[in-house]
């Protein structure tokens, strides 16, 4: 007998739409507070300027709330949209599930792209999207069958809180003996108790036979949807799914660039960056090498330990098989570590199954904390994405309250007892429990650099200036994983992110850093213009980036723009055309997205964000805050200031030579959004103009009534 | 001798990965290359030795992360 107990409080059946060229033309809309559940159309206008995925989730998120509204309040909704090319089980990387919220890191838009089968399926039973608002006092699980065409509310009560156990049980509670027909949207406790929680999405892997699990990590969007009282959000679908499930628009035409891109991936991934087999792991020595790879809160790029975490431990501790997190995939990079034992915690001598780590976790829960040793590492990972906790903000958060300890802005009669240090791997681990039980400085941790800040400076008399500085959040949100220091592009590539420092909009550091391709602050903004564009646009059709440049044609250095792969842009462009029945260029994908793009930076806007001051850095990003590290690299940054800047350094302490980078590299960076502005169609105030959101269609009375009542005259 | 992305390629006692990539043509700006399982990036490629029977791969590490 299970020890669980779901009751049925409410139940909508529907007639499932036919999709149609990859569109349900439908989304479905759930209330928690008055279990209201209904179907919303999907209007062509809504198609044809937000597209789909996040583009969805934007627009019932600004119909949702107000500009008052606040993370936890009622109306706040979690939207989650697939997109019209999600579910294509030929095409590499076509299973992705985008989750849009308001965020309580930054009380502005957070969006976050993730695997798994729940998008799809979503789609699949008849919906484009869901919007959940309202909150539930009972404890609910919200389930979509698409086979049996109904959506039913359930109170539960029992069910484990940990998203392992409890994607487990559910997956079998609705399986009907078919496991792998279940995805399931969960929580955890930690997500509860933190301002970063993260959800995870399960896929079922029938080699195994266990679920599976990829992270909507970023910004809290966990932490909103536990906060609504949801436990979870099922979906049931026949996953017999083939190319003919989106009903395309031009079947053969989608046969032929799916089979081209499928082919080429497994070919050439063997010979490349072996995602088949060993996911981003190559990235972390790779990222040493060249000084990227954060360590000790970004103090340092590189640390003689790190090829412990390197892609060749990971090769030998990741379970060989297939891990595509959708149908099909021929990158396939969702590994995972087996019959790995926690040292630490509920699962402690229990034998689990650890979906990752991937490059952001190895360096968020290893180096960035100095910690070296991988099964830390794994078990970081492992309790995070048990508690639904973002790894990333995780890592970042308890870096920097490991290096306000060292440097004794906070002391063991504020950790509780826990010597805070860099490389204490017990204490990290710690943290990371207390956050799942709500309790202790963990507790603290988990409410995100930005607070630790405020209540550091407030209630333990640290110095808040030195804590600006290394204090690595910008909007709000924790920095992932790379180092900034040496390329102004990347230090561009994360201040103006919307939603904050998160490399998904551009990763730019190698173009930059290592190939020197952009030179010139026009280039730079060139850059910055394009390829956030781009990477936007696989969130608007349900799309992972990881096909596009991850693996790339072996002509691809002899084309004209070799770091766009062009012939992949323009593969993508006939996939969209083919299923949609929209024919489209490669730069028609681009003005897709910048509709999509400049109506977030509106969105911010009306939350009262999305302004210049807003895409400020800490100074860490930019250049060495303290005499230690300038140390460690002055010849790097002694030769700046002669070479580029040509000053007279000789016989100049440290704090001054400090002093006199900062004041250049900082002019630098207002210069490069001066740059990145203009190119962008902004104001100098980093506000769309009205001549922008006129040529994007973006131009509805609201829009244009906001940006006039913030000063925006043309 | 040695294989350079499936293609054999003479080898030489003491070849470095910069004697390497000096001999191509085709590895243009490659920043880093695998041998066998092993990574190696541009500031190693002075002191990095390709061994004999060696599988290399240039890597190209464009825009990723």
């Amino acid at each position: 007998m299970p020890s669980y107990d779901l009751k049925l409080v409410k139940a909508f059946d529907y007639q499932r739409p036919a999709i149609d060229r990859g569109y349900a033309n439908q989304t479905l809309y759930l209330d928690l507070s008055s279990l209201n559940i209904a179907a919303k159309p999907v209007t062509r206008p809504m198609k044809d300027v937000f597209i789909g995925g996040k583009g969805f989730d934007l627009w019932l998120l600004w119909n949702a709330v107000k500009p008052s509204t606040r993370w936890n309040d009622p109306e706040n909704a979690v939207c989650i949209a697939c997109g019209p090319l999600g579910g294509t089980p030929a095409y590499p990387g076509s299973g992705k599930s985008i989750a849009a919220t308001l965020s309580p890191l930054t009380g502005t838009v957070i969006d976050s792209n993730v695997g798994g089968y729940f998008g799809p399926y979503l789609k699949f039973s008849g919906f484009d999207a869901v919007e959940i608002q309202g909150k539930s006092d009972q404890g609910v699980v919200a389930y979509v069958d698409g086979i049996d065409q109904t959506v039913q509310i359930f109170t539960a009560t029992g069910l484990p809180e940990d998203a392992y156990q409890l994607s487990e049980v559910l997956t079998a509670h609705f399986a009907q003996g078919k496991p792998r027909n279940i995805s399931v949207v969960s929580a955890g406790p930690g997500a509860k108790n933190t301002f970063f929680g993260c959800l995870n999405f399960s896929w079922y892997d029938p080699k195994r036979q266990r679920a599976r699990y990829k992270q909507a990590g970023r910004g809290g969007v966990g932490t909103v949807f536990a906060d609504k009282g949801l436990k979870a959000l099922v979906a049931r679908w026949d996953a017999g799914v083939s190319i003919e499930t989106n009903q395309p628009a031009d079947r053969e035409r989608l046969k032929r660039v799916a089979k081209l891109h499928s082919k080429e991936i497994a070919e050439l991934d063997p010979k490349q960056n072996e995602m088949a087999r060993i996911g981003t792991t190559h990235l972390v020595t790779i990222m040493n090498d060249h000084d990227l790879l954060p360590t000790h809160n970004f103090r340092f790029g590189s640390h003689r330990e790190a090829p412990n975490l390197g892609q060749a431990v990971f090769r030998r501790l990741f379970d060989p098989g297939y891990d595509g997190c959708w149908m099909g995939c021929t990158v396939a990079c969702s590994h995972g570590v087996r019959d790995f034992t926690p040292l630490t915690g509920p699962y402690r001598g229990r034998k689990v199954f650890v979906d990752g780590p991937e490059y952001e976790t190895i360096a968020g829960c290893g180096s960035l904390l100095g910690i070296f040793d991988p099964h830390t590492v794994i078990e970081l990972n492992f309790y995070c994405d048990a508690y639904g906790l973002d790894t990333i903000s995780v890592g970042t958060a308890t870096a920097f309250a490991m290096e306000c300890f060292e440097l004794g802005l906070i002391t063991p009669a504020h950790t509780g007892g826990l010597e805070l240090c860099f490389g204490n791997r017990a204490a990290a681990l710690e943290i990371v429990h207390e956050m799942a039980r709500g309790e202790g400085f963990g507790k603290l941790v988990g409410q995100g650099v930005r607070r630790m800040k405020s209540i550091f400076t407030k209630e333990f008399g640290a110095d808040p200036a030195v804590m600006a500085d290394i204090g690595m959040e910008s909007k709000g949100l924790e920095f992932s994983e790379y180092m900034t220091k040496e390329s102004l592009a990347q230090q561009g590539g994360y201040g103006l992110a919307l939603k904050g420092p998160q490399h998904d909009e551009a990763w730019l550091i190698f173009l930059d850093m290592v190939h020197n391709f952009m030179p010139t602050f026009e280039q730079k903004a060139e850059a910055l213009h394009w390829f956030p564009m781009f990477r936007t646009w696989f969130s608007l059709c349900g799309l992972c980036k990881l096909p596009w440049n991850d693996i790339i044609p072996e002509d691809n250095q002899s084309t004209p723009e070799p770091a766009k792969v062009m012939k992949h842009v323009q593969w993508y462009a006939e996939y969209f055309s083919s299923v949609t029945g929209r024919e489209s260029a490669p730069d028609d994908l681009i003005r897709m997205s910048e509709a999509v793009y400049n109506f977030q930076r509106i969105f911010n806007l009306r939350m009262g964000f999305g302004r210049r001051e807003h895409d400020a850095l800490p100074y860490r990003a930019v250049g060495p805050v303290t005499e230690l590290e300038y140390e460690s690299r002055a010849e790097r940054y002694d030769k700046q200031l002669t070479d580029t800047q040509r000053l007279d350094i000789t016989g100049k302490p440290t704090a001054e030579k400090i002093a006199l980078l900062r004041k250049f590299r900082e002019q630098q960076y207002e210069t490069l959004k001066d740059a990145v502005y203009l190119r962008r169609g902004w104001t100098a105030e980093g506000i769309p103009t009205l001549a922008t959101v006129n040529r994007l269609g973006i131009d509805f009375p609201e829009v244009v009534a906001l940006l006039k009542a913030s000063g925006v005259t043309a | 001798m040695i294989r350079v992305t499936g293609k054999q390629h003479p080898w030489r006692a003491g070849m470095t990965v910069a004697d390497l990539l000096r001999e191509r043509d085709d590895a243009h700006d490659c920043p880093v290359v695998r041998i066998n399982d092993h990574y190696v990036s541009r500031p190693n490629f002075e002191t990095t030795s390709v061994p004999d029977d060696a599988d290399v791969f240039f890597i190209p590490m464009i825009a990723g992360g």
